[in-house]
């Protein structure tokens, strides 16, 4: 038999949602809504006009229910993360976040622990359009412990990307350039033969020294991907528990210190301004690189890049090295938060403003201009969207293979311990066996019985 | 208390206050924080409990009974009067209550999306979303995943689960669940087992000496001695000059330095016709970004000195070089015999002083190389700043930050006291004979 206090938890919350619910909704007249959006420039300004957007809408349907509701959105973008995710948890502890957050899924896990942010689950229908239509795998990212706490707010994959014209001069045939992204999902093509390429071109002397394999300039998920591609594993699906691959991470450590050694990657390469990377890698100084979908964006709207399909191969990032790994991208989506700020009703507000900014018209509006994938199937069948060349050949090459990195409130730690280790091997200040030895000994002693070491 | 003692104490509480907030205030939370095991996770504010599927796996790691844990892990949904009873006190509508006890009494379900379905498919299904969201909650006898606010509301929650547990078991689940910060000791630990801790402080030492003894009193006596011996106008000329990095704001300034530094930059484009490769000076190997951090710092912190010992020597009694000159000391014995051992007192003041504010400062590198190339140059503060508040995966490790700044507190401290044994600090503030 049950006891009475067993039900308390959910109650107070509840109650106040039937208060809601049981009549017509009880808006307040003017409401004030705050969205800051993480990693955020110029062409993903639809982030947070999405927003706006709905809360036009959801005034009006608003007003047909008889209510005179004014909704003001205050919209703050972040450039970076770093101080995004500073500005967000300092906030929110202090109570003075926003309402909504569009930040990467993996965050999920580390602010649903400490209370920042509400399951949306709690306030609107996933079984209703068009939160019913949203790709199932992206709402499971968009969860933890199989309660959705966000709405995905885009997708995308990273490409592995060739800069046609100095393959042509190392001597690959139009039929070798056009077959190279089957050539790397079947594992044909591999990160070495890469870097042996890479060397041709700079001995040809198609690209200067350093410019044969030009990664990302700073820390991302894309770096995820290399150990993908030596065989790693992040999390284990049967536990949930991270994972640490200690033959994958030393590979991965090893290539990145290989290119560097061949000198086709500067051993100083991260850390450099960010936009004169983009401009190298999208005026062609580069042989190979690495990037987003939403790349394309930036390549052919600021950078100028008139041709990108002639002058550029897209691909997987390839598998590590014959017989060893696997081709792969990452799909990293930014996701919709509803954040513990304010009350219930200011909250059912928020998730509402959030369901219609999904709707397939709105969101294809973000998808096209930033150059990230669809959400929904509806999505996909917009002449907006089915008609723009880099979004369907993007969609079909790539996402259907696309990994993503795992909700777990430890995983962040990992990440710096990786990305630690990886650089000291890139600078020359380790060596990989090392590197691999203390980030080794650095996860035991931080995350403990959390990650399996393999 | 005299009155004007009275006065003057009012007159400075609005300052007292002020530090009390700003500077007593964050220090002691900063040691209370070391000894805590915050981090973003763990919120600041303090936690909750939850039995999410982590602490679930954390439970089986701690040997839990696999089938206890898997009662605890599972999810129900129960229509019975119990549940119905916590319903109608929730609000949920009567016509929905009744058609559940009527027509569908002891089911249950294993999921809340199952059973929100089941319910929007009533004959009284409820009015709308709010509502439909608000009628689960009641139904719900199982614990997991849900966030229970108090260790009171988790405790009765688990007793009414059905799931036996003894009280060592009880413990332990109440320990996993808990979401929020303890105290701990380990973070002291951690440090002392870390190989960082000792490459960190070493790269601390090599910032701070070298800064220090190159610039900020080494060529501070240079600049200062120098312009003493010019004529008045060049002397003041070269001492505004060196005083430009310190007004100038930081930012700027580091950003002038990598336009200097980078790839296609001023010392590239200049060496390029000498055959150079063009190459980011900065971060291109420790060394030259040791080079650069320290030059950055050290034209900086060189005015400081130069200003306070351009007046100490200025300072000294003229008949004393007077003297000197008489007795045919040269330029360089005047330096030697008479301006540095009056200028013991204003060295020991600019090193100690600089050594605390060398010690506490890290924006020139987190601007310039930001601990680069690898963590070559992440000396201790910023170290700390990266651990506790700056993060791109977001793991802000408070505990952990106030650590580091802890022991950053008490090697500055040790270092003063060293520093007064050094110059013999006693001596220097007796009182002169004369006077006793």
């Amino acid at each position: 038999m049950l006891k009475r206090p067993l039900l308390r938890g959910g109650l107070a919350a509840a109650a106040l949602v039937a208060a809601l619910g049981a009549a017509p909704v009880a808006f307040a007249k003017d409401v004030t809504v705050s969205v800051w959006a993480g990693g955020t420039s110029e062409p993903d300004h639809y982030r947070i006009d999405a927003i706006k957007i709905a809360a036009e809408q959801l005034e009006r349907e608003a007003q047909i229910d008889g209510e005179d509701l004014k909704i003001t959105v205050e919209g703050r973008a972040f450039n970076g993360w770093d101080e995004f995710k500073q500005a967000f948890t300092l906030a929110a502890q202090s109570g003075t976040g926003p309402n909504i957050l569009v930040t990467g899924h993996e965050d999920i896990a580390t602010w649903s622990q400490s209370g920042l942010i509400r399951p949306i689950e709690n306030y609107v229908d996933f079984d209703a359009w068009p939160l019913s239509d949203l790709y199932p795998n992206l709402v499971d990212i968009a969860s933890l412990n199989g309660t959705i706490y966000g709405v995905p707010q885009d997708a995308e994959s990273r490409p592995f990307f060739a800069w046609i014209p100095h393959l042509k001069q190392i001597g690959w045939s139009e039929a070798q350039i056009a077959s190279l992204p089957e050539r790397v999902a079947n594992g044909e093509y591999t990160l070495y033969d890469m870097l042996a390429d890479a060397k041709k071109m700079q001995d040809a002397g198609v690209v200067e020294p350093g410019y044969g394999f030009y990664p990302r300039n700073s820390n991302g998920p894309d770096y995820w991907q290399f150990y993908t591609s030596f065989g790693g594993e992040i999390a284990d699906p049967e536990t949930g528990k991270l994972v640490f691959d200690r033959a994958a991470m030393q590979r991965t450590y090893k290539f990145f210190a290989d290119a560097v050694a061949m000198g086709v990657t500067k051993k100083n390469h991260i850390g450099m301004p960010g936009d004169q990377w983009w401009h190298e890698v999208a005026t062609g100084k580069a042989g190979f690189w690495h990037g987003g979908t939403w790349h394309f964006a930036r390549y052919t709207g600021k950078e100028g890049n008139k041709d990108f399909f002639g002058t550029t191969q897209f691909s997987l990032i390839p598998a590590g090295d014959k017989g060893i790994g696997r081709a792969n991208t990452l799909t990293h989506p930014l996701v919709y938060l509803v954040t513990a700020k304010g009350d219930e009703a200011e909250a059912t507000i928020a998730a509402r403003l959030i369901a219609i900014a999904s709707e397939p018209r709105i969101n294809v509006l973000h998808a096209i201009s930033s150059a990230h994938l669809a959400i929904s199937q509806a999505e996909t069948t917009i002449p907006l969207y089915s008609e723009n060349r880099w979004a369907a050949e993007a969609t079909e090459r790539l996402l259907a293979t696309a990994t993503a990195m795992p909700n777990h409130s430890q995983f962040s730690p990992y990440w710096d311990i990786y990305w630690k280790g990886l650089l000291a091997t890139w600078t020359g200040e380790k060596t990989p066996d090392q590197a691999v030895a203390e980030a080794e000994a650095a996860v035991k002693e931080q995350l403990g019985d959390a990650i399996i070491i393999r | 208390m005299s009155s004007s003692a009275r006065l003057g104490l009012l007159m400075l509480a609005p300052a007292a206050i002020v530090v009390a907030l700003l500077f007593v205030a964050p220090a002691i939370l900063t040691g209370v924080f070391s000894f805590t095991s915050m981090t973003t996770a763990t919120g600041i504010t303090g936690g909750a409990w939850q039995l999410t599927s982590e602490a679930m796996g954390r439970l089986r790691s701690a040997g839990l009974a696999a089938a206890t844990v898997d009662a605890l892990a599972a999810e129900h949904y129960r229509i019975d009067e119990t549940t119905l009873a916590t319903a109608a006190d929730a609000g949920v509508a009567a016509a929905t209550i009744e058609e559940l006890r009527t027509r569908h009494g002891g089911e249950t379900f294993d999921n809340r999306r199952d059973f929100e379905r089941f319910l929007k498919g009533l004959a009284a299904k409820p009015a709308n979303v709010a509502a439909l969201k608000a009628a689960v909650p009641p139904f719900r006898v199982s614990i997991v995943n849900v966030r229970y606010e108090t260790a009171a509301a988790f405790d009765a929650a688990v007793a009414g689960s059905g799931v036996a547990l003894d009280a060592a078991a009880r413990d332990l689940v109440g320990r996993e669940a808990y979401t929020g910060w303890r105290w701990t000791t380990a973070n002291y630990g951690r440090l002392a087992a870390s190989p960082e801790t000792l490459a960190r402080l070493g790269r601390t030492l090599l910032y701070v000496a070298s800064t220090i003894l190159f610039f900020n009193v080494g060529f501070a006596l240079v600049l200062a001695i120098a312009t003493y011996y010019l004529p008045k106008g060049p002397g003041a000329a070269v001492r505004a000059f060196w005083l430009i990095p310190r007004v100038m704001p930081v930012v700027l300034y580091v950003m002038l330095w990598k336009w200097l530094a980078w790839d296609g930059g001023f010392l590239s484009t200049v060496l390029a016709p000498l055959g150079v490769a063009p190459r980011n000076w900065l971060l291109d190997s420790p060394v030259n970004a040791w080079i650069f951090i320290v030059l950055i710092n050290g034209f900086i912190g060189a005015s400081m000195g130069m200003i306070i010992f351009s007046s100490a020597i200025r300072a000294i009694p003229q008949p004393l070089f007077y003297a000197s000159a008489v007795d045919g000391a040269s330029t360089l014995q005047q330096v030697r015999h008479v301006i540095l051992p009056q200028l013991r007192w204003p060295i020991l003041f600019v090193t100690s002083y600089q050594t605390l504010s060398l010690l506490a400062s890290f924006q020139e590198i987190l601007l310039a190389t930001d601990g680069g190339p690898g963590s070559s140059t992440e000396v201790w503060a910023l170290a700390a700043y990266n651990t506790a508040l700056n993060s791109y995966t977001g793991n802000l490790q408070y505990g952990m930050g106030a650590t580091l700044a802890v022991v950053l507190v008490v090697v500055g401290i040790l270092v003063s006291l060293a520093y007064l044994r050094l110059f013999n600090f006693a001596a220097l503030v007796e009182r002169p004979r004369i006077e006793q």
